[in-house]
């Protein structure tokens, strides 16, 4: 409540989780990367190259040190030279540019050692207790040569192409919680550093931007001597680190579905308490103007050649314009300013229009909204554990509140079930298949709740509503999972997607981008429906800038001067 | 091998579906099998033992046939299905002790067993013939050895002794059994043909640019 009594609710999850609006979401103030940055220069954390042993042929291996009040974090990165015929950033690839781990504290030689004849395997190779992450990155060819090229020549390099691709290298896979023998989130999960979801990850990758930006220059002097230019940190800060993300993305949100419901029920909270606000000072509403303007200079540096992305694009840049011309006017100056600039963009903009400006309004309001951020990560095992005594009534009532809509589907149509998840033998990739064209049915992963709801409902149907749901359960063990999920969503409202993930015409990118949208990631450019490239800490401080007034802000670029 | 915890469970899951579980068991397998780890017991040793017997085949024959305070099936008891139904039931333990008759690998009932102890908030004693193990859901006191096959089993509400397993966050399971669990979630996974590797993942644009 405020001091007017307007209290705006959160918006309906049937709303929220539509995957075309899933598909539309941007970071925002509550993004991973943004939490790590705010923490390391609130807490002055200090950065130190303990190792850069590198080549002229840009192969050897290098540590940077992240020291935190408690604990320290180290990059050990391994740099290869890498046959092009090899560069895929597929899953299945077996070699890559560089490969990285994240070491929980400072390494040894031996550890360095250990770590050389493993971490370039990547999944081939085993790391251990002592190892928070396991990643890998392939080079941006056409960036990297203009870049060595232009500073071996004493020239800077060409600011278009700078924004045209956005890094020098992308990540292909960051593993984290466990995977390839790596220490589990357990470990670490209790220090506020790493509480936050994904923080592992966030700031293994905030150290390989680093890395990346002194190999380049190290492999530009390898080639150009003495006359070799220092990087501009100016067209620096604009490059980010690139990500190169397929499906395995899609599986983790129904897979998690109390921590994906904690991520978007925190920002839909932070939204609403923002809309409730029964005005804006004018500090706050030059805040909001200030960054609206820097977003549009970002967006305007987004391309794709996807054109499901190009039409989100040329709909987001009218959507932009609207939002400028309806600012012109009095549009904040009224009481319940933000409540009735997301109302109106719900008539007036497409769904990527509405959710920027959904995460735009929260950033004149840090101290309104980030302190929700402690709520975004998911420690409650004991939802997974099944309430036997419930009455079959309830069960069916927690089900049609997250799939109503999805029991009047004809599941055995065609259409409705063409497409099925299954795991590859190759590198256990994930995969989307056709189920009528290929042999995958008998493989599929359970990644389709409102099929599988609607059976369960349907199964249903014949038991009384007394019976407690534990006697249906013995009876019927293959709605078990489903069960289970409906219970959850008794806490996790925002857990399930209110779409069709088996449709013919389902795009798997809305998921991968709903997901990596809280990383906080920017330009998601869509390779194919299945498959997504996006950039990340572009416009950040490296560590000997990271200041409380560079660490947050950072997403929005300030105009060339 | 030492291993982590979060590779336990998603082995143990994939193998449990792999062996013909439905997928609500195979979730409950993983999370048992990842629970006996933490306890410092070989849970995948346990979760090999089972599924080499094959129950998920005719999966209600070993479920249980809860009539008053003893379980029993038309054959021996799958622990992962009675596991569940104990879970699941919790709540008759406060009126009364269950007993169960013939249950293979029962090591795997200590898991669900927790769960009743977290469900009741209370500690919960279970005797597998000879073995006595209490939980409070979070730790494990032992006394003797699990057997490989129970011919009977108590499960009630008590007071729970002081732990006597250290928790663990790694595991080093015995090689043969993880290479049974690792056999059987392979049968999860499509063979890989070149249709699937071009279309499955949606890449299939150069990476070289």
């Amino acid at each position: 409540m405020n001091e007017t009594g307007r209290h705006i609710a959160r918006r309906d999850p049937a709303q929220v989780m539509r995957l075309s609006r899933l598909g539309s979401l941007h970071q925002c103030r509550l993004s991973f990367m943004r939490q790590l940055t705010r923490r390391m220069a609130r807490e002055e954390w200090t950065f130190t190259r303990p190792v850069f042993a590198i080549d002229a042929n840009g192969v050897g291996h290098a540590v940077y040190t992240a020291q935190g009040p408690d604990h320290a974090y180290s990059l050990v990165a391994f740099a290869h030279d890498l046959p092009p015929e090899k560069r895929s950033d597929r899953v299945i690839a077996e070699a890559w540019d560089a490969t990285f781990t994240l070491f929980d504290g400072v390494p040894t030689a031996q550890d360095i050692e250990r770590l050389g004849q493993n971490v370039p395997l990547q999944e081939a190779g085993r790391v251990s207790e002592h190892e928070l992450s396991l990643s890998r990155a392939n080079r941006s060819v056409r960036l990297w040569a203009h870049v060595v090229d232009r500073l071996a020549d004493g020239q800077q390099p060409d600011l278009d192409q700078i924004y045209d691709v956005g890094y020098l290298m992308r990540t292909t896979a960051v593993y984290g919680s466990g995977k390839f023998g790596a220490a589990d989130r357990e470990k670490t999960a209790d220090r506020p550093e790493l509480s936050a979801p994904f923080q592992t990850e966030m700031l293994s990758v905030y150290l390989i931007r680093t890395f990346v930006r002194d190999l380049v220059q190290h492999m530009a002097r390898a080639k150009g001597g003495e006359n070799t230019a220092d990087l501009d940190p100016k067209i620096a800060r604009r490059l980010g680190i690139g990500n190169s993300t397929g499906l395995g993305m899609a599986p983790f949100i129904v897979n998690h579905p109390i921590l994906f419901n904690n991520w978007i029920m925190v920002r839909e909270e932070a939204i609403a308490r923002v809309r409730s606000l029964p005005r804006a000072s004018d500090a706050e509403i030059a805040q909001f103007q200030n960054i609206f303007d820097r977003s549009t200079l970002s967006i305007s540096w987004w391309r794709s050649e996807h054109p499901v992305q190009i039409r989100k694009l040329a709909d987001m840049t009218s959507d932009i314009q609207a939002i400028a011309s309806h600012l012109d006017g009095d549009a904040l100056t009224q009481d319940a300013p933000w409540d009735r600039l997301i109302t109106w963009a719900e008539e007036a903009l497409s769904e990527e229009g509405q959710e920027l400006l959904a995460s735009l309004v929260l950033e004149p309001y840090g101290d309104l909204v980030d302190g929700l951020a402690s709520c975004m990560a998911d420690s409650n095992t004991n939802a997974q554990i099944i309430d036997g005594a419930m009455p079959v009534s309830k069960a069916r009532e927690l089900i049609l509140n997250n799939f109503e809509w999805a029991l009047a589907l004809d599941w055995a149509a065609e259409p409705n079930c063409a497409r099925a998840w299954y795991v590859s033998e190759e590198k256990l990739e994930p995969r989307l298949g056709e189920r009528f064209e290929e042999p995958i049915a008998e493989y599929e992963q359970p990644l389709a709740p409102a099929r599988d709801a609607a059976a369960a409902y349907k199964a249903l149907a014949d038991w009384h509503g007394d019976i407690p749901i534990r006697e249906f359960l013995l009876q019927h063990p293959e709605h078990r999972h489903t069960i289970r999920r409906a219970q959850i969503g008794r806490i996790a409202p925002y857990g399930e997607i209110r779409d069709n993930t088996i449709s013919a015409d389902v795009m798997p990118i809305d998921m991968l981008r709903a997901k990596l949208s809280f990383f906080g990631a920017t330009h998601f450019d869509p390779r194919s429906d299945r498959w997504v490239r996006i950039c990340m800490y572009a416009g950040a401080p490296y560590p000997e800038d990271l200041t409380n007034d560079t660490a947050d802000t950072w997403v929005y670029p300030e105009p060339a001067a | 091998m030492s291993l982590s915890l979060n590779e336990i469970e998603a082995t143990a899951k994939r193998a449990a579906r792999g062996a013909g579980y439905t997928w609500g068991h195979a979730e409950e397998a993983g999370k048992a099998t990842r629970w006996l780890c933490a306890q410092g017991l070989d849970g995948v040793w346990a979760l090999a033992s089972l599924l080499h017997q094959n129950l998920a085949h005719a999966p209600e024959k070993h479920a249980p046939c809860i009539s008053g305070d003893t379980w029993t099936g038309t054959d021996v008891l799958c622990p992962l299905a009675t596991g569940c139904a104990l879970s699941d039931s919790a709540e008759v333990l406060r009126a009364a002790p269950v007993t169960l008759t013939n249950v293979n690998a029962p090591a795997l009932l200590l898991p669900f067993a927790s769960n009743a102890a977290r469900i009741l908030n209370s500690g919960v004693s279970i005797t597998i013939d000879g073995a006595e193990a209490q939980t409070d859901g979070l730790t494990l006191h032992l006394t003797g050895a699990i057997p490989d096959q129970a011919q009977s089993v108590t499960v009630r509400l008590a007071e729970v002794a002081p732990p006597t397993q250290r928790q663990q966050s790694r595991a080093t399971p015995d090689p043969a059994a993880w290479s049974v669990l690792t056999r059987f979630a392979h049968r999860t996974y499509a063979p890989a043909t070149e249709e699937s590797r071009l279309r499955g993942a949606g890449a299939g644009l150069s990476d070289n640019d």
